[in-house]
Formats: structure tokens, C-alpha cells, sequence
């Protein structure tokens, strides 16, 4: 059978193929896409552990593909920090797609075939993102997530059309950003290949070209993570996109663009480039000091619950981008575990998001009304989301934001330290205010009732990925200090 | 190269470029931009790249602007006056423009001199490649060799590009759960629809099977000759929307059905995965064609390569074909497939 | 700047020019397709730029390798045959190009559908009722 030396490629290559089978099976029968899809992501969750496990216990693995040995060929390389990162977008891809059974067959029944296949091809694209060691194959993998989240945003109808349509042109000058910027790195030295890269690129540190390339690749990764003050098109493409779809990106999108900026700094540039050389240090972590506390105040000016959430993705970004540019230990170890938590509570938080909109017919804060008594499992396990956000122990939240704290304090940025705790405070209030009118507020329908209203909890196939998503927030959060010991700290770059 | 010829090449491009943002009328914008694309297919030739060459005519020139023609003439065709003149998005428009052009121009005074043999990128890898195609893979075409052998797996992915594209054109557009989908009338339109020409549909009719002999021989002769599965497969689906415009759609769709349509899509991208995959199987590397000799009789594992190759052209043309087809079907008839252009 | 300087560098010139026209029109213009021309527009210039990259002055040509009946007998040189690289790169790019094109086509035409228009302003203000 497969060697365990070609499961790396594995992890790509079964949804990817999956994509094309389940939409053939779409047009024998509709129903088995949803079953196909949970089978192909499994086992590229499958593959993702077990190259994670191969990691852990023996180090950096090079895949080289064709046989073709880099800088000719493409290689992929897999190291701590993204054997990390694939468990985590193999895992949530797998979770959301559990859960978005009931949300496809109520808002596009004719269109599943479609829907899955573009579901596993956009998972596809952020799993060969995160794996791959060469800039252009990034760039190709980094286009066909783009143009499956567009497409999945758009399928939404209505406004969601126009929000895909803004997000097509933003998302296509973020990408042509990257590929300029790998276009002046290439006219330079000649190499494609990252780890190449990083050996010829300092001889060439003191050129304009390649300090233009290294601020076109930041751009277009700060583009597509939509950071301040690039952020624009986020919130109404996430709003309007169906909610099987913001499920998925919501959580994994910014997550991934982030990995792919730390990448690029350290595994093409280097960190003394990016700290000493690159005269933005300061300006980034003051840009995410304003996407913190402009997201938090954005957030808590919405009406719309789910509009709400996509300005704290907003916030949630400054803090990685933040927690990298501190450049010291602290900060770097919160920003990486940051990512993971954050696309769990993001999850989290989308899931509950994806009941409600199933369950009301709609997102706007007065959707929750009553929500408490209707569905009480349901608005448990989204509290334990919520605690998270606000950064309450021992929830997951509450580490990656301890280590971003130290991290801002060891680097005298008090301002950073200053926005960290401005926005739970803001996340606090909030959330407070939802589980108020979740609590408090009775739903109008039964309006006189008072306590007599039935337990209408959520369908299973929803409320089991939300709880174990729940529960997952808590135990990430205990086993925190182990993710760092065993991963993080080896994905931080040496000398800083 | 002759600079006089690149100089009047690249006026042009400006010329067609200003021209095709700032006209009115979406139709004249939208063939101004065919044209500039052609400008560009002649500029890409000049400097030898004439593969790329090869797709943009197939792809820029020729089924873009189709698709842009067609999409025009189902929306508005003028664009209208504003009330607001938009001064802050123009504005931003161009600040943003003039930073990053002249951050642009600052770092190309690092560049090496163009067209410079000793250049970075001209002595780094791809000398490899050159040097090596015959040896390694027995593959003249370089950009061939690079594309589906030393690179295949970027091409592979941006096979998928393509049928994402056209899944994505299909699942916004697409009408579904009406029964008289895949219902084309069996019968080729053989009389004229009012309006159009019979000379223009007895011409298509003779050019149609010519395009796509030489479509095929694109394809096959790819590995050494300019071309291969993209121009191959853009030929073939351009010789299909040739006949949906002389004709109408319902012909077309009469010879090549959308459902057989997304099943060619859906095939091309399997045979390019599979032939990887098949490579897995037997103990190689993914894409690692060589191994393949052990199944192919009476080849070497450098002619293995080739072979290789020509499978995975194989699937990327079918993929184009039919999702070129696919992408005009929709967008022509609004998601209908029966009427339209 | 000497007459030679120019020479060396107007690709470039003429790739940064593009580039501005394409990021302008996709930011300024209100009508989509004209955003849409511009987003391709934007794209080429890159693909000149890459192109550009791969040239090769001094006799170079097309990079497909001059061979006799039985295999190469004489030596290959790299200086004869342009760059393949940047050819490849951007039979990619223009791929991308085309697909990203047909996606944004379909949204605006649904757009119009649901919307009764093309211009920016006017679907905004559509939206807002």
C-alpha cells in the first residue's frame, strides 16, 4: 500500500481528487455528496495527524513532487508550524462540513453537488496553501481557494453578490500583489523555491527590488486577511454569505493568509530582514493596534449579530499581526497559537451563527430573542465560545492572549497591550449584551407566555459539532502549554 | 528583437488600454480589449514566448472576448452618466496607482538590463531545464516539459482553477430542478433562424471540422511544437461556441450536451490527478511519471516522462474544452442553456 | 538618463504603466464591467512583466531545443534558448486570468438581474430601499 513517506501529499491530494469524484456522484444522486465530502476531508485530517505526528517525533519532512528535487521542482515541506496549521484547516473544514448539512438543503437543495464540490476544492487550496514550500505553487493554490470562496460567497443570491463581487476585485489585486512581489524576488535571484530563496536573498538585502517584493507580498497577504486598514470587503461578503459557507471562512480564511505572512517573513526573508532591515516594524504593530480597537468599536455599533462577528475577525487579526511584529519570543508563540484558537472560537462562534440563521431565518440580534430557554445546549456551548473571545480561563482565548500580553510588555508596546485589553473589555460587553437579550428578552412569537415555551433545540448534525467544538475550546485551552512545548516552540525562528 | 517593432507593439497596448476603460460603450470597450489583447499575444512572440503567445490568442483574444461580448449584450450596454462624479473613489484610484507605480518604478532601477543573458533569473534554474528536457524527458518543448513534468503540479492546480470556474460560473448562473435542462431538441437546427446569414453558417460549417483537427493536432503535438492541452482544448471549445454563434445555442447544445459537458470537466482534472495518483500506487512519488514504464510495454522510464505527459495534456484538455463551453453556455443564455447568442 | 538607460528598462515602464491604468480603473470606476476590463487589464500588465523577465538578447530563441532525427547529438546551450520559466509562470497567470474572469462576468450579470444595473451608485441605492 502508500508508504508513509507519501502521506504529506496525501493530505492535498484525496479532497482534491475527492472534489471531481463527488461532483460526478452529484449527478447520480444528490444526497451522497454531503457523505463523500465527510469521508474526503476525514481522511485528510487523517493524513494531516499522522504527518503531524511523524513531525513532532523527527522534524522537518520534504515531500518533492514528480521526484523532481527543488529548486527545479515543487517541494513540500512540512515543519512544526504548518504540521500544526494543517491539522487545525483539515479539522475545521471537516467540522463545518458536518455541520452544514441542514444549512445546504434548506438554502440551496438543487445546487449540493456544486456546493460540496467547491467546499472540498476550497479546503483543497488552503490545505496546499499551508503545505507547500515553493512561492508560485502558493500563489496557484492561493488563486483556487480565492476563486471557490467567491463563487461559495456568491452562491448566497442578493447582497451576497454584491459582496463577492467587491471581494473578486479586491481578492484579485491581493493575489496579483503576491505573485508581482514573488515576480520581483525571481527577477533577482532566479529561484522560486522558498528555502533557495532564503539562502540568496541576503546577499541582495540592500536592493530596492527585493525590499519592494517583500512589501508586495506583505500587502497581498494583508489583502486577502483583511487587515486594517485593508479589511474592507470582509464584512459584507462574510454577512451575506450563506451560512455553510462563512462557517468554513470565516474561521479559516484569515487564519491561513496569516500563516502564509509568517511563512513568507521567515521561511523566505528571514527574521533579521523582516525585524532589522524592513522599516515597518513600528507601523505594523501601531496598524494593529487600530485594527483591535477599530474592529472591537465597529463590532459593537452592529445590529446584526452576524455583521458583529466579522468586525472581531477584524480585531482578531491585529492581534496575530500584532503578536508577529512584537518580534520577540512571547509575542511570535501567542500569534501561532493564536491562529489555532482563534479559528476555533471562530468556528465556534459561526457554528452557533449557522443554528441561529437555520433555526430563526435570520442573524440580527433580535434573532436570539428567547434563545436561552428554546435552546439551551445550544446557547451553552456558545457561551464557552464566547468566554473564549473575552479571554476567560481556562478557555483557549484566554492563553494565546496571556502569551500576546507578555509578548507586548517584553517589547515595550504598550499601545499593543493597551488595544489587547481595551478589546476584551469591548468582547465582554458585547457578548453580555447578547446572552442579555438571549436571556432576558422573550421571543415575540410567544410573547405572554412567559416560561412555557418548549425545548426546540437544534438539529443534531449541528448541535454535536458546536458542543464538541465547545468542549474542543477547553481542552485546547488545558493543553495549551503542551501545543507550545510540542510545536510552537520550534516554529518560532531561532536568534530573535 | 527589434526595439522599433516592440516600441509601436507596446504604444499600442497604452493606446488599446486607455481606450477600452474609458469608452462608453461597453460593446466597442470590450473589443478594443480583444484587440489589446492581440497587441499582447504580438508582444509575447517577439520576445519568444510563444506558448504564451499561443494561449493568449486562444484564451485573451479569442474566447474572453466572447464571454465579455455575450455578457454585454445581456446587461447594459452603455455605461451611464453619473449624478456624483465618484470624486473620492477616483481619488483613491489614483493615489493608489501613482504609490504603487512609483514604488514600482523605484525597484526596477534594480533590475537587471532587460533581455540580459547573465541575468539572475536566466542563469539560476532555468538552465536546468534547458539542458536537461532532452535528456530527462525526451520532450524538445521546453515550456511543455517545465509545465507538465518538472512543474506539473502547479499545472494540475490550475487545471482546477479552470474547473472551478466553470462549477462556480454554473452554480451562480445555473438554473436548476427545471426538467427541460438537459433537454435540448435532438434535432439540428438546420434552418436559419431569422437574421442570420446562411453563407456565415455554411463557412462555420466547413471551418468547424478543420478547428478541430487542428485543435487535436495542438494537442498531440505539444511536446514539440508550441501548444498542448490549454490552445488544444480553447480551439476545440472555440470551434463549439463558433457554431452557438452562427447557428444558436440549441445546435450546439444538441451536439454537446451540458450534462456530457460537466462530466468531460470533471474527467479532464481526474486523468491529470489519476496519472499522479497511479504514480503513488506504484511506489513513486506523486506525478513521478517514470515509474509508469512499469505498466507501459516497451518504454524507458525517459520515455515514460513523455508518455506521462501527454495523458496529463490529454485531461487538460478536456477540462478546457468543456468548461470554455460550459462558461459561454451560461453566461450566453443567463443560466438557461436554450436561447441566447 | 543615457539614451541606453531607456532602452534597458521600457518593458518595465510600460509593465508599471499598465498596472497603474488596470488598478485605477478597478478602483474608480463605478460600472462593473469596466471594473472587470480593469482587473484584466491589471493582470496582463503582470504577465508582460514576468515575460519580460524570461527575454534573452544576443541571438536567444523560442525555447523548444533544436534536435536531429536521433536525439541531440550536438551540445545544448542555455544562452541559445530564451527563459522557459516565466513562460510556464504565466501560462498559469493567464488561466487564472480567464477563469477569475468568467466568475466575475456570472456575478455581475446576477447582479444586474436581481439589481437592474451595472453602475456601483445605483445598486447601492437599490439596496438601500
Amino acid at each position: 500500500m502508500i508508504a508513509p513517506e507519501q502521506y504529506p501529499v496525501l493530505i492535498v491530494t484525496v479532497p482534491l481528487l475527492s472534489a471531481f469524484l463527488i461532483n460526478l456522484i452529484g449527478m447520480v444522486d444528490k444526497r451522497l455528496c454531503y457523505p463523500a465530502s465527510l469521508l474526503a476531508l476525514g481522511a485528510s485530517l487523517a493524513a494531516a495527524l499522522a504527518v503531524a505526528a511523524r513531525v513532532a517525533a523527527t522534524g522537518t519532512i520534504h515531500y518533492h513532487v514528480g521526484n523532481w528535487p527543488p529548486p527545479f521542482g515543487i517541494e513540500y515541506v512540512i515543519d512544526h508550524l504548518n504540521a500544526l496549521v494543517l491539522v487545525v484547516v483539515a479539522g475545521v473544514a471537516l467540522v463545518a462540513a458536518i455541520a452544514s448539512k441542514r444549512s445546504v438543503e434548506q438554502d440551496f437543495p438543487d445546487k449540493r453537488a456544486q456546493f460540496y464540490t467547491l467546499f472540498v476544492l476550497l479546503t483543497t487550496g488552503l490545505l496546499g496553501m499551508t503545505i507547500t514550500g515553493d512561492a508560485f505553487n502558493l500563489y496557484v493554490l492561493m488563486e483556487i481557494s480565492a476563486l471557490t470562496n467567491y463563487s461559495l460567497i456568491a452562491m448566497g443570491g442578493n447582497r451576497a453578490l454584491v459582496g463577492g463581487f467587491n471581494y473578486i476585485i479586491i481578492g484579485t489585486i491581493g493575489a496579483c500583489f503576491y505573485l508581482l512581489g514573488v515576480g520581483h524576488l525571481y527577477i533577482m535571484t532566479g529561484s522560486l523555491n522558498m528555502a533557495d530563496l532564503l539562502q540568496l536573498l541576503p546577499a541582495l538585502f540592500h536592493t530596492k527590488a527585493v525590499l519592494v517584493g517583500a512589501i508586495l507580498m506583505l500587502l497581498g497577504a494583508w489583502i486577502k486577511m483583511a487587515f486594517f486598514p485593508l479589511h474592507g470587503w470582509l464584512p459584507n461578503a462574510y454577512t451575506y454569505a450563506p451560512s455553510a459557507t462563512s462557517t468554513l471562512v470565516a474561521p479559516l480564511m484569515t487564519k491561513v493568509s496569516v500563516y502564509i505572512m509568517i511563512r513568507v517573513l521567515f521561511s523566505v526573508f528571514g527574521a533579521y530582514y523582516v525585524f532589522t532591515v524592513l522599516p515597518v516594524k513600528g507601523l505594523v504593530v501601531w496598524l494593529a493596534v487600530a485594527a483591535i480597537v477599530g474592529g472591537s468599536i465597529f463590532a459593537l455599533a452592529q445590529q446584526d449579530f452576524k455583521r458583529m462577528l466579522t468586525y472581531l475577525i477584524v480585531a482578531e487579526v491585529g492581534y496575530m499581526v500584532g503578536g508577529v511584529w512584537l518580534a520577540n519570543q512571547w509575542g511570535i508563540t501567542g500569534a501561532i497559537l493564536h491562529i489555532v484558537n482563534d479559528a476555533v472560537m471562530t468556528l465556534c462562534l459561526f457554528l452557533f451563527c449557522g443554528i441561529v440563521v437555520h433555526k430563526t431565518r435570520g442573524h440580527r440580534l433580535e434573532n436570539l430573542r428567547g434563545l436561552f430557554r428554546r435552546m439551551p445546549v445550544t446557547m451553552a456551548a456558545f457561551a464557552v465560545g464566547a468566554l473564549s473571545m473575552i479571554g476567560v480561563p481556562p478557555t483557549a482565548g484566554f492563553f494565546s492572549k496571556w502569551y500576546l500580553i507578555l509578548g507586548g510588555i517584553d517589547a515595550h508596546q504598550w499601545g499593543f497591550v493597551a488595544a489587547l485589553l481595551f478589546s476584551s473589555l469591548v468582547n465582554a460587553v458585547l457578548f453580555f449584551r447578547v446572552f442579555e437579550i438571549a436571556y432576558f428578552e422573550p421571543a415575540e412569537e410567544v410573547h405572554g407566555h412567559g416560561a412555557a415555551v418548549a425545548i426546540d433545540e437544534a438539529p443534531l448534525s449541528m448541535l454535536l459539532p458546536l458542543v464538541a467544538v465547545a468542549i474542543g475550546l477547553i481542552v485546547l485551552g488545558l493543553y495549551s502549554t503542551s501545543l507550545v512545548s510540542t510545536f510552537i516552540q520550534y516554529a518560532v525562528p531561532a536568534g530573535i | 528583437m527589434i526595439w522599433q517593432f516592440d516600441f509601436i507593439i507596446l504604444a499600442l497596448a497604452l493606446i488599446c488600454a486607455v481606450a477600452s476603460i474609458s469608452l462608453k460603450d461597453l460593446l466597442s470597450a470590450a473589443i478594443v480589449f480583444g484587440a489589446y489583447s492581440f497587441v499582447m499575444c504580438l508582444l509575447w512572440t517577439e520576445m519568444g514566448a510563444v506558448d504564451v503567445a499561443f494561449t493568449e490568442a486562444a484564451v485573451g483574444a479569442g474566447v474572453s472576448t466572447v464571454f465579455f461580448l455575450a455578457a454585454v449584450l445581456h446587461t447594459s450596454r452603455q455605461v451611464k452618466p453619473r449624478r456624483h462624479g465618484r470624486f473620492f473613489y477616483k481619488f483613491i484610484g489614483a493615489a493608489a496607482a501613482l504609490a504603487i507605480g512609483g514604488v514600482l518604478l523605484a525597484a526596477s532601477a534594480d533590475f537587471p538590463t532587460w533581455g540580459d543573458p547573465a541575468s539572475p533569473a536566466s542563469i539560476h534554474v532555468s538552465p536546468h531545464y534547458i539542458i536537461n528536457t532532452i535528456p530527462d524527458t525526451a520532450v524538445p518543448n521546453v515550456v511543455t516539459s517545465v509545465l507538465a513534468d518538472y512543474r506539473g503540479f502547479d499545472t494540475m492546480f490550475e487545471t482546477s482553477v479552470i474547473f472551478v470556474a466553470g462549477l462556480a460560473v454554473l452554480a451562480i448562473l445555473g438554473r436548476f430542478g427545471r426538467r427541460t435542462r438537459d433537454e435540448a431538441p435532438a434535432e439540428f437546427a438546420a434552418v436559419p433562424v431569422a437574421g442570420q446569414s446562411p453563407i456565415i453558417q455554411a463557412a462555420c460549417r466547413i471551418m468547424v471540422p478543420f478547428m478541430q483537427l487542428f485543435a487535436l493536432y495542438v494537442l498531440a503535438h505539444g511536446h514539440h511544437s508550441p501548444g498542448g492541452g490549454f490552445q488544444g482544448g480553447v480551439i476545440l471549445a472555440a470551434s463549439f461556441i463558433l457554431i452557438a454563434i452562427s447557428y444558436d445555442l440549441r445546435a450546439m447544445i444538441g451536439r454537446l450536451r451540458e450534462r456530457w459537458n460537466m462530466v468531460f470537466a470533471s474527467l479532464g482534472v481526474m486523468i491529470y490527478a489519476g496519472t499522479g495518483a497511479l504514480c503513488l500506487l506504484l511506489g513513486a512519488n506523486f506525478l513521478d511519471y517514470s515509474v509508469l514504464h512499469r505498466i507501459l510495454p516497451a518504454t524507458s522510464p525517459i520515455m515514460a516522462r513523455s508518455h506521462g505527459m501527454l495523458a496529463v495534456e490529454v485531461g487538460v484538455c478536456f477540462t478546457v474544452m468543456a468548461v470554455m463551453v460550459l462558461i459561454y453556455v451560461n453566461i450566453a443564455s443567463h443560466g438557461k442553456s436554450d436561447k441566447g447568442l | 538618463m543615457a539614451m541606453a538607460e531607456i532602452f534597458a528598462k521600457y518593458n518595465y515602464w510600460i509593465y508599471i504603466t499598465l498596472m497603474m491604468i488596470g488598478l485605477y480603473a478597478m478602483i474608480a470606476k463605478g460600472n462593473l464591467a469596466k471594473k472587470i476590463i480593469g482587473m484584466s487589464i491589471f493582470q496582463t500588465a503582470i504577465i508582460v512583466f514576468y515575460v519580460s523577465i524570461g527575454a534573452k538578447k544576443g541571438g536567444a530563441t523560442i525555447p523548444i531545443i533544436a534536435h536531429g532525427h536521433e536525439g541531440a547529438e550536438h551540445v545544448v546551450r542555455a544562452i541559445d534558448y530564451v527563459n522557459p520559466l516565466p513562460h510556464v509562470l504565466m501560462l498559469t497567470a493567464i488561466v487564472v486570468g480567464v477563469a477569475t474572469l468568467g466568475v466575475a462576468l456570472a456575478i455581475a450579470m446576477s447582479i444586474y438581474e436581481r439589481y437592474g444595473s451595472m453602475e456601483e451608485e445605483e445598486i447601492l441605492e437599490r439596496i438601500r430601499e
